[in-house]
């Protein structure tokens, strides 16, 4: 992991000084809150329905033990002794006091943590796939270049008055678990035909109401000058984007409306006129940042583990979890656990102060000390010896969160919603749990098999529903909540946009209508291993249209 | 000629200082209790309500400051669901909700 220096710390500590300066003048009134909103926004700071929620940031999705441990200390001291994983790889808490955010932000920063950037018109917490360094498949480890990207991101002068937010997620692997095309910048690590590593750029993806899937711009940046390549494409956006009309700010409706083509023109001159000014990191930094991540100290274990396979035969439940929670790893005897945050009827990334303590214990006796947030809102522990799976497992089956339900019917997004959130049209989270609860029986989720559900409670699209596979979007229709559905979302390699389906359904049928959704997939697909995405894209949204709102 | 529609108003809040949802009330004070708001039925009222709350906003006591629809008789009730989610706490964790106003507790 990347541990702080004296620069880190010294800028950390500064912040968190003069944001207290500036909350202690917002209390006596000497800063209005026309005044003191955007510096609140810079710091993570929203008001939402019920009080402060502080938004604090997850640098690509990495935890380490001690961070988690004093994650869960803040719930307890400042909050309701819980906490929300977001699909941003960042952490909410959502009951904080104004007067008490100068120490929470300063027992934040003794971890080497703030909640800077996690808001704003500005370039926000960078993420990366939560199987970084541990994935078999990945061309290398994508916290590196993230890493990269926190620094040089951070209060940059040139992007902290960007026309509107911006975010940057990268993949090391061609399997895409960032939902890459889904952001401002997307950036796949890639090995050229001379074998040389360097970056894939996508540019111009989002969400929100005008989901788009970024467009590739660039095949190959060599790895040196990936940051001038990004400061390219950041000033031609500085200068061009809107900044008259909110929803046309972003850089995907700036490449829409100029086209990529001529986008792509704009960027590709500007890129010569700053590449050899010393924007690009210097080869030395590179390996300095490097080392952080360098592989730990693997033991060398020969496959298969007796106990392991034992444990597997022995326990049914046991083997089912394996086959839904445990990633390969790439280091032979061990697996990558991925912690659903997903129990039935709970609550989709909640965590409370104790599940907290419990995952940051198992993190430092199973897996090197070391915790991943996934953009599904799950908890991933990357280094576990496959002999000890079994006591993990265990573990987690005493704190809640044993369910194997990854990447299945339950797994399912959803954002705050209305309970919480002072944007939101709709509530997301009940309806997440009616679902949970309509397929808690495990063998009927695991005959459905890989379909990812994602609830939306507001067309600002938190919770990804245009990358579901069902989304589900939570729209006011006269004072009553209504939710719409779409299919075919994706947010993988391979991503694509969800399809409207027709009218949205009250609150008291979504979860029928689901359910017939789910149906008609297992009525009409070509056979058992034919998933839910891939009978989609072979048969359209028509039968599915039907079974919802008959023949037309 | 249609006949104006009723229209009953409360204004709310929330704290500055902790964020806190709150009711003005007619003891002219911010209560967390939706059942403690002062309502006001009349167009003179509202806008007393209004100002009351421009003054309260500038004088730094609350933020998000606003008027809200209430259903008519009875117990005051908002309209809207997001004001009956804010004045009670979130639906999927009542052990979070907001208890009954001191006076309402049997």
């Amino acid at each position: 992991m990347y541990i702080y220096d004296k620069f880190d710390h010294t800028i950390t500590r500064e912040r968190v000084a003069e944001f207290s300066q500036q909350v202690a003048r917002r209390l006596t009134g000497e800063l209005s809150e026309d005044q003191f909103r955007p510096l609140r926004l810079m710091n993570g700071l929203y008001l939402q329905l019920h009080a402060y929620m502080l938004r604090v940031a997850i640098p690509y999705g990495t935890l380490s033990s001690k961070q988690l441990h004093m994650l869960a200390d803040i719930a307890k001291k400042y909050d309701r002794d819980y906490a929300h994983f977001t699909t941003r790889q960042n952490l909410q808490y959502n009951w904080i006091k104004l007067d008490q955010v100068p120490d929470l932000l300063a027992d934040l920063a003794s971890v080497e943590m703030h909640a800077n950037q996690t808001s704003g018109n500005c370039i926000r917490n960078v993420t990366a796939d939560q199987f970084a360094g541990v994935a078999g498949d990945e061309v290398e480890d994508p916290r590196i270049i993230s890493e990269i990207i926190r620094q040089w991101s951070t209060f940059h002068p040139e992007f902290l008055y960007l026309p509107r937010k911006f975010k940057i997620a990268v993949t090391g692997a061609p399997k895409d678990r960032a939902a890459i095309q889904f952001h401002d910048i997307g950036l796949q690590i890639v090995r050229n035909d001379a074998g040389e590593v360097g970056y894939a750029v996508y540019v111009g993806g989002g969400m929100g109401r005008t989901p788009i899937v970024g467009p590739l711009i660039r095949g190959f940046v060599p790895k040196a000058q990936i940051l001038s390549y990004l400061e390219a494409i950041l000033r031609v956006y500085n200068r061009y984007g809107r900044r008259d009309n909110i929803y046309k700010a972003r850089i995907k409706i700036l490449v829409r409306e100029t086209g990529q083509a001529e986008f792509t023109r704009q960027v590709e001159e500007e890129w010569p006129l700053i590449r050899d000014t010393g924007v690009d990191i210097p080869a030395g930094e590179e390996a300095r940042i490097r080392a952080f991540f360098a592989p730990p100290a693997y033991e060398t274990i020969a496959e298969p583990v007796v106990a392991f396979v034992e444990a597997k035969k022995k326990y049914p439940a046991f083997d089912r979890w394996v086959s839904t929670n445990v990633h390969p790893h790439k280091v032979k005897g061990y697996g990558a656990v991925t912690i659903s945050l997903k129990p039935i009827g709970g609550i989709p990334g909640d965590a409370s102060s104790t599940q907290m303590h419990a995952i940051a214990d198992l993190a430092d006796t199973y897996s090197l000390s070391e915790v991943r947030v996934t953009h599904v809102q799950n908890l991933v522990l990357p280094n576990v010896k496959q002999a000890d799976l079994f006591a993990v497992w265990q573990r987690l089956g005493e704190i809640g969160f044993a369910d194997a339900n990854i990447g299945l019917v339950t797994d399912i997004i959803a954002c705050p919603g209305l309970d919480y959130c002072a944007l939101a049209n709709a509530r997301s989270i009940p309806v997440s749990q009616r679902i949970s609860e309509r397929f808690a029986d495990l063998d009927r989720q695991h005959t459905v098999g890989p379909l990812q559900i994602k609830i939306s409670g507001c067309i600002n699209a938190c919770g990804h529903h245009h990358a579901g596979h069902i989304g589900i979007l939570g729209v006011d229709k006269a004072g009553v909540e209504f939710y719409q559905i779409t299919l075919g979302g994706a947010g993988d390699e391979k991503a694509s946009v969800g399809t409207l389906l027709g009218p949205g359904f009250p609150g008291d049928q979504i979860t029928d209508a689901v359910e017939r959704v789910v149906n008609t997939y297992l009525e009409l697909r070509s056979s058992p291993t034919e998933t839910f995405i891939e009978a989609y894209r072979r048969v359209g949204a028509a039968p599915f249209k039907e079974s919802l709102y008959g023949r037309r | 000629m249609a006949q104006a529609k009723e229209e009953m108003k409360i204004l709310t809040a929330n704290r500055l200082r902790n964020g806190e949802t709150v009711y003005y009330t007619a003891a002219g004070e911010w209560s967390p209790y939706v059942s403690q708001a002062k309502v006001a039925a009349t167009p003179e009222d509202i806008d007393a309500l209004t100002k009351i709350g421009a003054a309260a906003y500038a004088a730094n006591l609350v933020v998000d400051v606003n008027v809200i629809d209430i259903t008519p008789g009875g117990d005051v009730k908002p309209s809207h669901i997001r004001e009956i989610i804010r004045a009670s706490g979130p639906t999927v964790r009542s052990d979070l909700n907001k208890p009954a106003a001191p006076s309402q507790r049997s």
